[in-house]
């Protein structure tokens, strides 16, 4: 038998309505609620507890909260957890989100929640959780609870599953491939016609991260330089093995009192351009001499005496915002002001 | 202009030539073989007039061309060495299995030349060797079509249309971006082939344009693509019926920089608007930086009034959420998907390796795992030559 763990806010768990809102983590026996509903439709999973929180000191006190849901949940050596339905409330959708995230990352167990799919829990479950689509209220709880007890049994059995409108589950953000009906060619006549007609259709959404230009350094003369690059650039011979795409690392090399980066010295291994002229004169990638000179001039303060750099080619956007958030750290902790990042 | 293309079975098929360091394989659809470091993918083809089948001179798209219906010839070539400051990208195409439905040549008569590498000539010289080569096999493969009745006859011809229906041209990009990275119009490297310009669709279904370019294998266009294009096709089908083809711009991916790429996206849009386009079709090829061109193309037609859908492939970690779009523009509002290329195709053994036993990568190709679908050849092809697409899971 799959031992599952359900996580229900006071009021569901009959704790108590707004009065009981401040209600701390709590551990009911079995299956509570809605839980009894779900227990009656589950095959080959038990219901072993029930965690039960206010959603007012999930809000408030969320970290603390967090702690004691995950050691009380530790204690019932849980294969599953399950949380809600939450349908269209925005708190306890919170909370179930953040909790079934918490669980299955710091315990390695699979997790369900179920709410309305315009839930903020939603958006904090960042697709680490699986979220059954339910009503916007507690009239679909009928229909949310065999949905939810199927996807359980999935995730117990680790049936891959199926697309999420077949199987019930709010899309995560994955992008899966699929048939479609018609060629690309034969469906860009129909989306171009639509558009021209008035009607604009997409296949895929666009929308990136806008990264806003921080304000100008405020005095070059006395900032701190450092030179990043994604060019691939690295000495010769490529110690560290820098693949030449698809890097799922940065490095980082001393430049010491270098002023300016010899063609004998450093290579660029980037394998999505032309690297020939850049491996004539690596300054054209890493401009040392170039912010040397200005230092000397007393343009700039000082060249920081580490660079950064990577293979940006064909690198996931996840692990680019990953490699940003590291290397700046290790900036903001050097106390460099301004970085040249030089992009191929 | 008319252009007639004469169909004939693939049993017409000529012997291949014997030719020195080339080994040939007849490999069909539903075998179990996976082929490797493929090149290319040619239909034969011959021309009655005797002219060239794939010219360097004159213009194609006009009188008649023969084609064998089924056939495909696939040059494979493991170039010997890493060699800067390009290198080629793994390419597969898996005969059955998991991989097969996802190639689009799997159905084929399958030609496959292995050209045989020594030290000495350098990656350049090699990819002229094959790709030559490769043309004039295919020539060759079609020749016994000259004495025999076509299946079947198309004629390609743009008439007149109804000025009410909306006038749609094809922006269709070709990469340049070094060597092992080249297209080629009527024999020249597309960067010096005076891009964009307008030319007769028929010139690209006509051997025009062939395939020097071995970037990202799934996200590539080789030389059958242009030669049996869905999307050209699809514009002299419903050209008429539910719109005017306005005509075929080719224009150039892999702009250096940011002031010629914008040149280019602006010369493209001007190129359409010429040819009084009320939208636009816009391909892409290959990926990384050739998006950038298509989503700047993007935005200069629709500033200039031409309402435009792209045609892109998706990028997207499987693992991760979010955006598979290398890049974006707020204009494009109007995107096929034709596939996320970082998918992975499961494991599947198969009997036999044609064109290399080793893959890129160093796996053994018979037992490689789980292959990303970038490296299965013309799997998310960006002219929408196929029926994959993505949607959020």
């Amino acid at each position: 038998m799959v031992r599952a763990v359900h996580y229900l806010n006071q009021f569901f768990a009959g704790l108590g309505g707004e009065e009981a809102a401040e209600t701390p983590p709590t551990r009911l026996e079995g299956p509570v609620g809605p839980g009894r509903g779900l227990a009656a439709e589950l095959e080959g999973i038990e219901i072993v507890a029930t965690l039960a929180c206010g959603d007012d000191y999930f809000g408030e006190r969320e970290e603390d909260a967090l702690a004691r849901l995950l050691e009380l949940l530790e204690r019932e050596r849980p294969d599953l957890l399950v949380a809600g339905p939450a349908f269209g409330s925005g708190r306890y959708g919170f909370a179930c989100a953040r909790f079934a995230r918490l669980a299955t990352e710091q315990l390695g167990i699979p997790v369900l929640a179920a709410m309305h799919e315009e839930n903020p829990g939603v958006a904090a479950a960042e697709g680490k959780v699986l979220i059954a689509a339910t009503a916007v209220n507690v009239a679909g709880m009928r229909e949310a609870l065999p949905r939810m007890a199927r996807l359980a049994e999935a995730l117990a059995a680790g049936r891959e599953l199926g697309p999420p409108a077949e199987e019930g589950y709010l899309p995560r953000g994955f992008r899966r491939n699929r048939r479609a009906e018609a060629s690309g060619a034969e469906r860009a006549l129909d989306l171009l016609l639509d558009k021209l007609g008035g009607e604009t259709r997409s296949e895929v959404a666009g929308g990136f991260d806008g990264v806003e230009p921080p304000p100008p350094v405020a005095d070059l003369s006395t900032a701190l330089l450092a030179l990043v690059t994604e060019a691939g650039c690295v000495p010769q011979g490529n110690p560290d093995r820098l693949p030449t795409i698809r890097a799922q690392r940065w490095l980082r090399y001393e430049l010491g009192s270098a002023q300016t980066l010899a063609p004998d010295r450093y290579e660029s291994v980037h394998g999505g351009f032309d690297v020939t002229l850049a491996n004539e004169d690596p300054n054209r990638l890493v401009p040392l001499d170039t912010v040397s000179a200005l230092a000397a001039e007393g343009r700039i303060g000082r060249i920081h005496d580490v660079f950064y750099t990577t293979t940006g080619n064909g690198t996931p956007v996840a692990a680019a915002t990953s490699f940003g958030q590291e290397i700046a750290a290790e900036l903001r902790d050097a106390g460099v002001q301004a970085v040249l990042l030089s992009g191929t | 202009m008319v252009w007639e293309l004469a169909s004939f079975p693939a049993g017409l098929m000529g012997e291949p030539p014997e030719l020195e360091g080339v080994r040939v394989d007849l490999v069909r659809g539903g075998e179990p073989v996976r082929i490797t470091h493929v090149l290319d993918a040619v239909e034969p083809r011959i021309r009655p007039d005797g002219r060239a089948a794939f010219p360097t001179e004159g213009k194609a798209g006009q009188g008649r061309t023969n084609r064998l219906d089924g056939v495909v010839v696939l040059p494979c070539l493991d170039f010997p060495a890493e060699e800067r400051p390009l290198h080629e990208q793994e390419s597969v195409i898996d005969l059955s299995g998991p991989g097969a439905e996802l190639t689009p040549f799997a159905a084929d008569t399958n030609v496959v030349l292995t050209f045989s590498t020594r030290e000495g000539p350098g990656n350049e010289e090699l990819e002229a060797w094959a790709r030559v080569t490769t043309l004039m096999v295919a020539e060759d493969l079609a020749r016994p079509t000259l004495d025999a009745e076509p299946e079947q006859v198309e004629r390609f011809e743009l008439g007149p249309a109804d000025a009410g229906l909306p006038s749609v041209a094809a922006l269709v990009q070709l990469s340049d971006l070094g060597p092992l990275y080249y297209q080629y119009l009527y024999g020249v490297p597309v960067g010096r082939a005076g891009l964009p310009r307008a030319v007769d669709p028929a010139e690209l279904l006509d051997g025009a344009v062939t395939c020097g370019e071995y970037h990202w294998a799934a996200l590539r266009n080789p030389t059958i693509v242009f030669q049996r294009s869905a999307l050209v096709r699809t514009l002299y089908r419903e050209h008429g019926r539910r719109l005017r083809f306005a005509g075929l711009v080719l224009m150039r991916g892999y702009e250096q920089t940011a002031e010629d790429k914008q040149r280019a996206a602006a010369a493209a849009a001007e190129a359409a608007v010429e040819l009084g386009a009320d939208g636009a079709i816009v391909t892409t090829d290959a990926g990384g930086n050739s998006h950038t061109d298509v989503m700047l193309t993007v935005r200069a037609c629709e500033r200039a009034g031409v309402g435009t859908t792209a045609i892109v492939a998706e990028m997207a970690d499987p693992d991760a959420v979010g955006s598979g779009l290398t890049d974006w523009v707020p204009e494009a509002d109007s995107i096929v998907s034709v596939g996320n290329a970082e998918e992975l195709v499961p494991a599947w053994t198969p009997e036999r390796v044609i064109g290399g036993d080793t893959l890129l990568d160093g796996t053994p190709a018979a037992g490689a795992g789980p292959i990303p679908l970038r490296n299965y050849l013309g799997a998310t092809n960006q002219t929408g030559q196929h029926a994959l697409t993505a949607t959020t899971w």
